[in-house]
């Protein structure tokens, strides 16, 4: 009992960062409809600007998000500005290869300027756990969890509430009307990128105290990002956010119940099976 | 989508293009003998690789359109079918012992244990049935999926692939991968082949492959079967309501594509005589299959032989790190300086990404290829002249 408790927290608990992840992909493809296959070198680059926060001029990790979440903003809609922009019109299979191009370009940008080694970042809380009810709870994943929270709370609020958040909806709706409707759908575009990239910049820095630090970190996460979109249904905030926590538990379940090497193939095996059965996911309403 | 219009090729070779073919494989046979150097060998080795990995691709995702990104599970399957067979057939009386007393409980032991009776080279067949199966799992799974959800599916399999060799270590030794230090002698009709060491087997095993590829390729351009397959490229409602089993003939193109991925692993494998996990399963892997057609022309034949001509060059020069050494040695750059040891020390760790930047420069600018490239510039050319 111990045991699955166990697994159920600390699952949850790096869902929450998952979630993260997957909210950018799916914010992104719901406005663009554009898979972004960069999407962990993005949450890479976010590590990296961590890590260089962190060593260079001292800043903690949780705190260094307030800087991370505006560059990486910018970043991201440079991005959209210069790359993503101009194929969206283009066959679906080209924008994949695009993103990935970009993707590529990043990895090994990183190791050119820094090599392939491992860094790793080392907090004074790095490895340390509060103990509740017999259970202990990792200090890093904690406090990443409660800031995922605020941050994903916040985020809702933005696109339920205000203007532009209404406005990003209706793009991502229907691209067409919400032109017609007199939304400039060019800058929702960027804007979505930016939060995208934002998001996933953000849980690199979140996860950045806890894990390696190195050009590649990004593929694995791309794919986790896409198990957690599908799995929630393209486009759809609560689904990502529902299919993170899901994903995070499963992976945690996996290494504790069958084996932590095997966990992958776990997750990867329920993608397949949602890809069959319910392609358009948990919160999903339509295929396209 | 006159583009990929499976008309364009209606007329055929011209004869000129036949007698510049025929000329190019004439001297490519020749070039072991006029050229001596064995690192000019190495890259044209390289250069079949590639060449035969982008024509295998070519074949469900050029011509029939399904964009798969997990090719490295067929070129795993080939190359660990080789290395496999070809390790346990050099066993020894201890490791047989020490086998036979696992095969008790493991059957990957017994597995390993009749591969032993196998003759070495029967591993190149042995990765060619796994592909194909293979090829049958993962079609009849992700051939029900359209688009993106096809591409990504394919990316999940194949990663299911990558950690399951990870992990069944007793057959495939793990992370560790097989290393095998001496090839057994390769037996083609009266000629038996026992010195690998000069390149020179490589070079022709290649160029036999490359050209086997290309009549594949070149069949599916031309045959009936063929014809399904750009019918359901361009328009897979269309091709399936005037009576094209779209089951089947994706799942026939795979196979076709996969057996030939596989092969191009076993040639890997025989000419690096080491597998492991990370280099012939990887996601990696699988893109940069995808990427030597897209970069030459996705859905001609010459097109895998244009990217790999394009990029196998290229990822070279930064591997070898040429730029950095010449830069050094000719005095331009201190190699005790902080920029000299960058090129040095980093430049050759990231030969991919050449890949990243030309497959976005590819289609942001060049949408059919390079070579679909050349041929929209030479008939906006002839257009002016008229």
């Amino acid at each position: 009992m111990t045991l699955f408790l166990q697994s159920l927290i600390s699952g949850i608990l790096i869902g929450g960062v998952y979630a993260l992840i997957g909210i950018g992909l799916t914010i992104i493809f719901g406005v663009m409809r554009v898979i972004n296959f960069a999407h962990g070198d993005i949450m890479m680059v976010g590590m990296y600007m961590t890590y260089f926060l962190f060593t260079l001029f001292g800043i903690d990790p949780f705190v260094s998000v307030l800087v991370t979440i505006p560059l990486m903003f910018v970043f991201g809609a440079i991005l959209q500005k210069l790359f993503i922009n101009r194929i969206l019109g283009a066959l679906p299979q080209n924008q994949i290869l695009l993103t990935i191009g970009l993707g590529l370009i990043m990895s090994n940008s990183m190791m050119l300027a820094f090599t392939s080694d491992y860094k790793i970042l080392t907090t004074s809380y790095s490895s340390s756990s509060y103990r509740l009810a017999g259970l202990s709870v990792s200090k890093p994943l904690a406090i990443s969890f409660l800031i995922t929270v605020v941050i994903t709370a916040a985020l809702y609020r933005f696109l339920m509430k205000t203007d532009t958040g209404q406005a990003i909806r209706a793009t991502a709706q229907d691209r067409e009307a919400a032109q017609l409707m007199g939304i400039n759908v060019k800058w929702m575009s960027i804007l979505a990128f930016g939060i995208g990239a934002s998001m996933a910049g953000t849980a690199g820095a979140l996860i950045s105290p806890t894990y390696y630090i190195f050009p590649q970190v990004g593929s694995a996460f791309t794919l986790k990002a896409f198990v957690i979109t599908v799995l929630g249904g393209m486009g759809s905030i609560v689904g990502a956010t529902l299919g993170g926590v899901i994903i995070g538990v499963v992976e945690s379940m996996g290494a504790a119940y069958i084996s932590s090497d095997w966990k992958d193939v776990v997750v990867f095996a329920i993608f397949l099976l949602v890809l069959l059965v319910k392609p358009s996911g948990l919160m999903g309403t339509s295929r396209t | 989508m006159t583009r990929f219009s499976i008309f364009t090729n209606r007329r055929g070779a011209s004869p000129l293009a036949l007698i510049a073919f025929v000329v190019i494989v004439c001297l490519l046979f020749a070039f072991p003998s006029l050229v001596e150097s064995p690192y000019s060998r190495h890259i044209m080795v390289l250069l079949f690789l590639s060449t035969i990995m982008g024509e295998s691709w070519n074949i469900i995702g050029g011509y029939t359109g399904q964009y798969s990104v997990g090719h490295a599970a067929y070129f795993g399957a080939g190359a660990y079918g080789t290395m496999i067979v070809m390790n346990a057939s050099q066993f020894d009386a201890d490791k047989l012992l020490e086998l036979q007393d696992l095969a008790k409980d493991s059957r990957l032991s017994s597995l390993l244990l009749s591969a032993h009776d196998l003759h070495p080279w029967t591993g190149v067949l042995v990765g060619m049935v796994a592909a194909l199966l293979l090829s049958l799992i993962i079609g009849s799974i992700c051939f029900r999926l359209r688009g993106p959800y096809f591409v990504l599916a394919s990316i999940a399999v194949a990663e299911i692939v990558r950690i399951t060799v990870l992990n069944l270590a007793d057959l495939t030794q793990g992370a560790e991968g097989i290393l095998i230090s001496t090839l057994p002698p390769l037996t083609i009709g009266n000629t038996v082949i026992t010195d690998f060491s000069n390149n020179v087997p490589f070079y022709y095993i290649g160029l036999l492959l490359v050209l086997l590829t290309i009549f594949v390729t070149w069949l599916v351009q031309n045959s009936k079967l063929g014809y399904f397959f750009q019918a359901i490229r361009e328009d897979q409602d269309a091709a399936h309501s005037l009576g094209i089993s779209l089951t089947f003939h994706k799942n026939a193109a795979l196979a076709l594509s996969a057996v030939l991925t596989s092969l191009a692993g076993s040639f890997y494998a025989i000419y690096i005589k080491f597998v492991d996990p990370t280099t012939v399963l990887s996601l990696d892997l699988s893109v940069q299959i995808v990427l030597i057609s897209i970069i030459g022309g996705i859905g001609t034949i010459f097109g895998p032989v244009v990217g790999a001509l394009v990029l196998v060059p290229l990822s070279e020069v930064l591997r070898s790190n040429l730029i950095g050494e010449s830069l050094i040695s000719s005095g331009m750059v201190n190699s005790d300086s902080a920029f000299g040891h960058f090129l040095t020390e980093n430049l050759s760790h990231a030969h991919v990404l050449i890949y990243g930047i030309l497959v976005v420069v590819v289609i942001l600018f060049m949408p059919d290829g390079v070579l679909g490239f050349f041929k929209s510039m030479v008939a906006k050319k002839r257009k002016e002249a008229a």
